[in-house]
């Protein structure tokens, strides 16, 4: 199996206060992984960190065996390989649902706006966007289309592997259930993804693996299985359990 | 009473047509430099290297700081005096103002660059965008939209200040009021004439400008709500 990711001793400090501590993973081609963990644990910031939207303290990062953290890596032409789906969609909002697809292709990959089209409409497509959508603009859009265009965006540009940073927190209940569907399409399709969610049924339904992040260090990593159907460690236990109380409550 | 303001069409009619062309295009002119002028100065203070930073606040100071009159005065009357080189007073006119409106458009373009969520910024680095191409597609797009409003009141402000030009001898809309009430003695008659003029000038500028900023409106970039459009 091939490597597409690997995060070696990680590193983050806001002033004082060490929010990753040195945090370890890789993740390889078609896999899909996801962590999980209280609020404040370092998870966003571990996403933020892997694409340099952050700069991480310490520690290295490697895509393809290329390592992200040299000081003379081409930045944005990494970025480009790393799709990133943001919590509150970050659509242009100067641009139509079709030309904030597009935008990536045209400005950063050079595509002619021709040669383009075909991606942007499979990229729609795929994540259940109907074409009469596609003119409106982000602030026409429901939290779910939005957030659905943001991942047409991000696949648009045929990425190794795509970074959720909990897609679905923004949205109204009745709208998580389209992004999910979107991103589900997505690990049918093999693409290699590292999602932070709360959505703990729909961890256990696509990951492969599902790591536990508290306080910035992995407490724990394994299979949907062990992790959350059987979790051996109190401090996960108690985790879900809070979790599926707040649901119970919703 | 109406006659002497006939009299006055009448003999000054081309007098206060060309004043109001000098005016015009005093206004125009040095609106759009400022423009150009006034974005740079916003990117570089926002996004530039440190020494630029500290060069566009230190102009943006300095101008918004002293009186447009001196800065007039400095560039008609002071470089010349250098020996360096010299102006033309309708040139001179136009650099002036042009120099100092962008001091104040760069404001108004700074407040707009930070009103955008840096959320987008960030999307956009996700996908591979450099920061020129941050700022040249996705920003400027938006920061025109959103400055429309403060920008029509800087060209209402310098269609005003325009008046300065007369202490250049630039015989702009009001050096001829001037003019024609010190050869008339009807001074009255000549500048309520001139007033009307400014009036209208910029009850239309601001129609114009009305009319443009709805033509860009997109709903959740621009202030008003428009029909939304391409750009």
């Amino acid at each position: 199996m091939k490597e597409v990711l690997k995060v070696i001793d990680l590193k983050k400090s806001y002033g004082k206060n060490e929010v990753l501590k040195g945090v370890s993973f890789n993740i390889n081609e078609n896999e899909i992984k996801v962590i999980i963990g209280p609020s404040g644990g370092g998870k966003s910031t571990l996403l933020y960190c892997i694409n340099f939207l952050t700069r991480p303290d310490s520690g290295k990062i490697f895509l393809d065996n290329i390592e992200l953290t040299s000081p003379d890596t081409n930045l944005p032409k990494m970025r480009e390989k790393i799709g990133f789906v943001f919590q509150h969609f970050n659509l242009f909002m100067h641009l139509n649902a079709y030309n904030n697809v597009l935008m990536g292709l045209v400005r950063v990959k050079k595509m002619k706006i021709n040669e383009a089209k075909e991606i942007v409409e499979n990229s729609l497509n795929l994540v259940g966007i109907d074409k009469k959508l596609w003119n409106l603009f982000p602030a026409q859009l429901s939290g779910g289309q939005q957030q659905r265009v943001a991942i047409a965006r991000a696949i648009a540009m045929n990425p190794r592997i795509i970074l959720f940073d909990e897609p679905t927190s923004a949205l109204d209940v009745e709208l998580i259930g389209e992004v999910l569907k979107a991103i589900k399409n997505l690990a049918l399709k093999g693409m290699t993804m590292l999602l932070v969610t709360h959505e703990i049924e729909f961890a256990k339904d696509v990951a492969n693996e599902i790591i536990f992040l508290d306080n910035g260090v992995i407490l724990d990593k394994g299979s949907p299985e062990e992790m959350i159907i059987n979790p051996k460690n109190e401090r996960i236990k108690k985790f879900l359990g809070i979790i599926s109380k707040e649901k119970e409550n919703v | 009473m109406f006659e002497s303001y006939l009299r006055i069409f009448d003999k000054y009619g081309p007098d206060i047509f060309s004043g109001l062309k000098l005016t015009i295009y005093i206004t125009i002119i040095s609106i759009i430099f400022g423009l150009f002028l006034g974005l740079i100065l916003a990117v570089l203070k926002i996004y530039g290297p440190k020494i630029l930073k500290i060069l566009s606040s230190l102009y943006i100071e300095i101008i918004r700081g002293t009186p447009m009159v001196v800065q007039l005065f400095i560039i008609y009357y002071g470089i010349p005096s250098t020996g360096l080189i010299r102006f033309s007073p309708f040139f001179a006119a136009i650099l002036g103002m042009g120099l100092n409106s962008a001091a104040y458009q760069a404001e108004y373009f700074r407040t707009a660059f930070h009103a955008i969520p840096v959320g987008q910024s960030d999307a956009a680095l996700s996908i591979g965008m450099n920061r020129w191409k941050i700022i040249f597609y996705i920003l400027l797009p938006q920061v025109i939209r959103i400055t429309i409003p403060a920008w029509t009141n800087e060209l209402i402000a310098l269609t005003q200040y325009s008046s300065l030009a007369m202490v250049l001898t630039v015989m702009e809309l009001t050096s001829v009021g001037k003019f024609i009430g010190s050869k008339t003695f009807m001074y009255i008659q000549s500048f309520t004439i001139i007033t009307v003029i400014y009036v209208i000038l910029s009850i239309v500028f601001t129609r114009l400008m009305v009319y443009f900023e709805k033509r860009l409106a997109i709903p959740g970039v621009s202030v008003v709500r428009g029909r939304g459009s391409i750009f």
